[in-house]
């Protein structure tokens, strides 16, 4: 099996390798450098849709039928 | 402290869209219950060319996606970027304008597509002066958009609002790419590609069209109205980072899932497959996340319509995109493609993901910006089981459809022979499941009018705050803190997020597109290859005004079972010349690419007269009009000069005897029709001959020709 994989490695367009390595590279990075993050910034971004409503007219009430 | 400002958000521009969806989201469903019940009982299309399968179906699937999906896009957005953003629209003009602007593409798509004005291309059949509208439009609603993101009053940018200019920036990208085309009158034009390249092209798009209009700007309304509706943080912010950055960058490689087994070269269906595969990750971290949000609270979930359909919506996201990649396998996709199980596939994404995230929010957002409360929580309900067992009643028979049709393709008796050589009998096998269908989209249909008539008591007991009057601190200077991190730098330059975007997507787009418009071993010549005569491309355009690969393929892939059925396989080297590319996705009827030969052209006049009396039990509708209209070759030369300079060979100032030549072949077909006892005045000046004369073409010119003596 891992033979065979590897012979037929060759035939594979460089376009594929440049395509696996990149998305690699990017996922990689993108994941750590998240991980790494402040767990407060994330918290008060996390929150921000729940934290938009400052209306001034209208109150923030159920608007559900009982 | 900074001071407080007071201003308004823009609700009537929420409203416009929301109503937009409602209306548009009925009309589209519609359209595709009358198509759905045209497969069981063909003459639903009433006789009539405007109504018929071919030219409809484009029109449902503009409707559902652009007019449905699209309208419930925009709402979302203006609602949630102005609050996110804390800062009204940029610009009130701007958002009228996009809101009428995309109506009346809407309105000029629904009037042209039934006139089978059309360029074929799947999901972007609109013709050049509404593509340019569409372009202008699209403008006017990113400079809206940013617009709005530079005045903001909050430093940071909400994950929502990044799915948005990822959105923006693709759909700006795919738009140009897909339509790039030479006009050649006012409604009508050839696209710039030919053959495998526009299929790339298109598939590139098309697939993206999925990825970007439905499902990149609904995972930020998702990000957005599905904590608002829990009253509670998402999940994991982190896990959206890393689920935006990876689902942006993979989903742009998918596009060639759509073209395996075709003449599209290995390396390009690899990557495609791979990629695919790939997309597992991003897709179901965004689904485990928006689920997970509901942590803690699913004793709501049981009482709150709302959330009802927003959970359903998200585990649709889920089955749909892990089905997508299952589908990308090639093993997998030689049994799928080409059947109703990518029919079921898609509408598991439209009417479970799209349709329930838009009915989620449409009953969440309506009665806070009419100050008012839902009409009936006990109707919304309704509504919920109503939709979900329509989608259930959808999917499954196609489901069952697909397999059963496929295996029937390939069945080989124990003699080696093909056990269904009719293609007919396995499309009357899976009609019961077509009904089940129809029946599914009827159910689905009944639940929206059942919400038409909640919102309407909803709003009617309520008055919209046009000018929702709210206050917040004004933006100050961002002060950068020692050893910030470079994400939380981005997230405050929207300018910077949309380049980085941008790259990213396009560098997906340009290592899979690029190689195959520059690089000539892609596309092996093939020396027999000719253009199509004057006659025959008149005909091949009224092939593509009727829609017919709506039903037919015209790519025979390299199986037994299908060489066995039409012949050889598909090569690429014989659609040099095909603008636009006609392969179609889906065998309601049997692939044409063979066709040429195969039967007589009086069989041809017979069959588009009345299919069943050469096909008995046949659910192609009949074609009256292409006998009775006079085929119109007023056009012929401007076609032909278009495509001379699109590159195809015709010899210089051939267009001054396109004309006679079509003429000459047209009298040819009427001799061969009348010598087999069809007699009509003034035959050889009927559409129905210029379309013999393609059709007798098809596949044709790789066939070895018949030698003297034999």
């Amino acid at each position: 099996m891992y033979k065979y994989l590897l012979e037929n490695a060759g035939d594979i367009n460089w376009m594929a390798i440049f395509a696996l390595v990149t998305f690699v590279a990017i996922f990689l990075i993108g994941t750590i450098t998240v991980l790494r993050r402040d767990a407060g910034f994330i918290e008060k971004m996390s929150r921000m849709p729940l934290e938009d409503s400052n209306t001034l007219t209208s109150e923030n009430a159920d608007h559900h039928e009982k | 402290m900074a001071q407080i400002e007071k201003f308004s958000y823009d609700n009537a521009i929420v409203r416009n869209f929301a109503y937009a969806t409602v209306l548009w989201g009925v009309v589209g469903m519609l359209v595709g219950l009358i198509a759905a019940l045209q497969l069981i009982i063909p003459e639903l299309n009433l006789g009539i060319a405007e109504t018929t399968f071919g030219r409809i179906r484009p029109l449902h699937t503009n409707a559902a996606i652009f007019a449905f999906v699209g309208n419930g896009i925009f709402m979302g957005v203006y609602y949630s970027l102005q609050r996110l953003l804390k800062a009204r629209m940029f610009s009130d003009a701007l958002s009228k304008f996009h809101f009428w602007g995309w109506q009346a593409i809407i309105v000029s798509a629904a009037i042209t597509l039934p006139l089978g004005i059309t360029s074929s291309h799947e999901y972007a059949e609109l013709e050049w002066p509404i593509d340019i509208a569409i372009a202008v439009v699209w403008i006017a609603f990113g400079i809206n958009m940013f617009g709005t993101i530079l005045k903001r009053r909050e430093h940071h940018l909400y994950v929502a609002i990044w799915f948005y200019i990822a959105t923006w920036i693709t759909v700006t990208v795919l738009h140009v790419g897909n339509n790039l085309e030479i006009p050649v009158n006012m409604w009508k034009s050839y696209p710039v590609f030919a053959g495998v390249q526009d299929a790339l092209v298109q598939w590139w798009y098309g697939h993206n069209a999925v990825a970007f209009f439905l499902t990149t700007p609904y995972l930020g309304l998702m990000y957005y109205f599905l904590p608002k509706a829990a009253n509670r943080p998402v999940y994991s912010y982190k896990l959206s980072i890393i689920h935006f950055w990876a689902l942006i960058f993979i989903y742009i490689w998918a596009g060639p899932h759509h073209l395996l087994y075709t003449s599209l070269p290995d390396w390009a269906q690899s990557l495609g497959t791979v990629f695919s595969i790939m997309l597992i990750a991003p897709s179901w971290g965004g689904m485990l996340n928006g689920l997970l949000t509901l942590r803690g609270a699913w004793d709501r979930v049981r009482q709150d319509p709302i959330l009802k359909f927003m959970v359903v919506a998200v585990t649709a996201y889920g089955m749909a995109t892990f089905e997508g990649p299952m589908l990308s396998i090639k093993s997998v996709n030689a049994i799928s493609h080409f059947t109703d199980w990518t029919i079921g596939h898609v509408h598991v994404g439209t009417l479970g993901w799209n349709g329930f995230l838009t009915f989620g929010v449409l009953y969440w957002l309506l009665p806070r910006i009419f100050n008012t409360k839902l009409y009936s929580i006990k109707l919304a309900n309704a509504h919920f089981w109503i939709g979900t067992l329509g989608i259930l009643f959808y999917a499954i028979p196609l489901y069952w459809a697909g397999w059963t049709q496929s295996l029937m393709w390939k069945q080989f008796t124990a003699d080696g022979f093909l056990q269904y050589g009719n293609f007919l009998e396995t499309v009357t096998q899976i009609l019961p499941m077509y009904a089940l269908r129809a029946l599914g989209g009827t159910l689905y249909l009944v639940g929206v009018f059942i919400m038409v008539y909640n919102l309407l008591k909803t709003v009617n007991s309520g008055k919209l705050e046009a000018n929702e009057a709210v206050e917040a601190p004004a933006r100050e200077t961002y002060v950068k803190h020692k050893g910030e991190h470079w994400h939380r730098w981005i997230e405050r330059r929207p300018m910077q997020m949309l380049v980085a975007s941008t790259i990213l997507i396009l560098i997906g787009g340009l290592v899979e597109v690029a190689p195959m418009m520059l690089v000539d071993n892609n596309v092996p010549r093939i020396e027999s290859v000719t253009p199509y005569t004057p006659l025959e491309l008149t005909g091949r355009d009224i092939y593509i005004r009727e829609g017919c690969l709506g039903c037919h393929s015209q790519m025979v892939r390299p199986f037994r079972s299908e060489t066995e059925r039409y012949g050889d396989y598909s090569k690429s080297g014989e659609f040099i010349y095909d603008r636009p590319f006609l392969w179609g996705s889906k065998r309601t009827g049997p692939d044409l690419h063979r066709l040429g030969g195969k039967y007589p052209d009086s069989w041809h006049f017979n069959h588009m007269l009345d299919p069943e009396s050469m096909s008995p039990g046949s659910i192609m509708p009949p074609y009256p009009w292409l006998i009775e209209d006079d085929v119109d070759l007023g056009e012929l030369p401007d076609k032909i000069r278009v495509l001379r300079t699109l590159g195809t060979p015709y010899p210089a100032r051939y267009e001054e005897i396109a004309v006679n030549d079509a003429q000459k072949q047209a009298m040819q077909v009427a001799q061969s029709l009348r010598a087999d006892g069809i007699e009509m005045e003034g035959l050889e000046n009927k559409e129905i001959v210029a379309l013999i004369a393609y059709l007798q073409r098809l596949g044709t010119d790789i066939k070895p020709k018949p030698q003297a003596g034999n």
